[in-house]
């Protein structure tokens, strides 16, 4: 399987720059990166030098707007290419979106795709945000919050620009993702190995972050503090939740919040898999086969599922998971 | 045995403002009445197979589940709402 990054930011926050350095590091050779611009000409292939190893390509229109046809054929065409030995036998892919996109259809995209689910994953979302700007980008532009709030990684840009570390933002970028790591890059020097070592489905990321707080409450968490609409929170659960629970569970978020549920991921102890957490991902009403692993990653059993989500409020994920547990577990008793 | 009238109370009370509607939920024993506008929706354990009974407009309905009852509550108070429906990605969460 051949990983798929999707390298996201608003607007001027250091997409490219950063792209740029990324592509002349050594470990990140052999990479296909496709490059999205808003603009019937795009600039910005040919501001980007890439070892031999590596191309990009450039693909115009808003990226969110044409996915479903532009994206998935513009990634089938590639793999083709690399089948017929006429492009460089790539690795890896990155996708850096358009300013403006919102990056939900696009993680929806390369999710649901039949033909490329055999050959591509989903592998990470990293976002740049610009220390400068960033914080009133993040209160004006609908769509940066969303590009945030969907990271894996955060890379504040920029940081050159600014005297100290800049305390708002960081505040902000920590409510609205708490476990997404916020690293510093100046003129897009960073080290690859700390920006595309996230794994969607590897429970020592987000996960883990929000584990290791210190639960007042085993229940739930809520981070939000003041970004509108767009919430981050987790629930968690001290007893295993049957696995007809938990389907039960994401059918109806999915009927009734598909659009809004922007991501949620989580580590699920399930009753009829007591040894084995499952690992579930999904992007709207789109979700991976939840995935099992061979063992608990940590000495931390419960169940662990960390939403961000519109105009969802916790109290609803909470109360309907309470009450389909219970339903499920009234139903059992009785057959 | 859990108090499935009172955690569907709850649930019902999060729904409406998860959905955006402005609404009224309250339960008297075991029923619960919830008042949305013009709509009003009589909720009660069922007899199976049914789990739930559902009155609006004067028209007893049988439902077999918390997430029927959802879909039934949500399409009388908010009959605009577009639902989608959970789909599998074919892609692995993992490589084989």
């Amino acid at each position: 399987m051949i990983p798929v990054y999707v390298l996201t930011g608003f607007l001027g926050s250091g997409k490219t720059t950063l792209l740029g350095r990324l592509l002349k590091s050594p470990e990140f050779a052999r990479t296909a990166v496709i490059i999205n611009e808003l603009g019937e000409i795009g600039l910005d292939h040919d501001l980007i030098e890439t070892s031999d190893e590596s191309f990009v390509m450039l693909q115009t229109g808003c990226l969110c707007c044409t996915i479903r046809s532009d994206l998935v054929l513009t990634l089938a065409d590639i793999l083709r290419r690399r089948d017929e030995g006429t492009v460089t036998p790539f690795d890896r892919v990155v996708i850096e979106t358009s300013g403006l996109a919102d990056p939900a259809p696009i993680l929806h995209a390369l999710m649901s795709d039949d033909g490329l689910a055999e050959r591509l994953m989903l592998a990470g979302v990293v976002t740049t945000v610009d220390a400068v700007h960033g914080a009133e980008t993040l209160g004006k532009q609908p769509e940066s919050v969303k590009q945030a709030a969907v990271a894996d990684r955060l890379v504040l840009t920029k940081t050159d620009l600014i005297a100290e570390s800049p305390s708002a933002l960081a505040d902000r970028l920590a409510a609205l993702n708490p476990s997404a790591p916020v690293l510093p890059a100046c003129f897009g020097d960073i080290d690859p190995a700390r920006l595309f070592d996230a794994r969607i489905w590897d429970p020592s990321g987000k996960l883990t972050a929000l584990a290791d707080e210190p639960h007042q409450d085993h229940r739930a968490h809520d981070h939000n503090r003041h970004d509108g609409r767009i919430k981050c929170f987790a629930l968690i659960r001290d007893r295993p939740i049957p696995a007809v629970a938990l389907t039960l569970f994401l059918e109806v978020l999915a009927e009734h919040c598909g659009a809004d549920l922007l991501r949620l991921k989580g580590i699920v102890d399930i009753a009829e898999s007591p040894d084995r957490p499952a690992v579930i991902h999904g992007v709207q009403h789109v979700f991976h086969p939840p995935a099992f692993l061979d063992r608990w990653p940590s000495d931390d059993h419960h169940s662990r599922l960390v939403f961000i989500a519109r105009d969802l409020p916790r109290e609803f994920a909470e109360a309907l998971l309470d009450a389909i547990e219970a339903e499920v577990r009234e139903t059992t008793r009785s057959d | 045995m859990a108090d499935m009238v009172g955690l569907v109370h709850r649930l019902l009370m999060a729904s409406l403002t998860a959905w955006q509607v402005t609404g009224h939920v309250q339960r008297d024993a075991d029923r619960i009445t919830l008042t949305a506008g013009a709509r009003s929706l009589l909720i009660a354990r069922g007899v199976p197979p049914f789990r739930w009974a559902v009155t609006v407009a004067g028209r007893d309905r049988g439902v077999t589940s918390i997430a029927g009852l959802l879909r039934m509550v949500r399409r009388v108070v908010n009959p605009d709402h577009q639902t989608s429906r959970l789909r599998i990605a074919p892609s692995r969460l993992v490589p084989p």
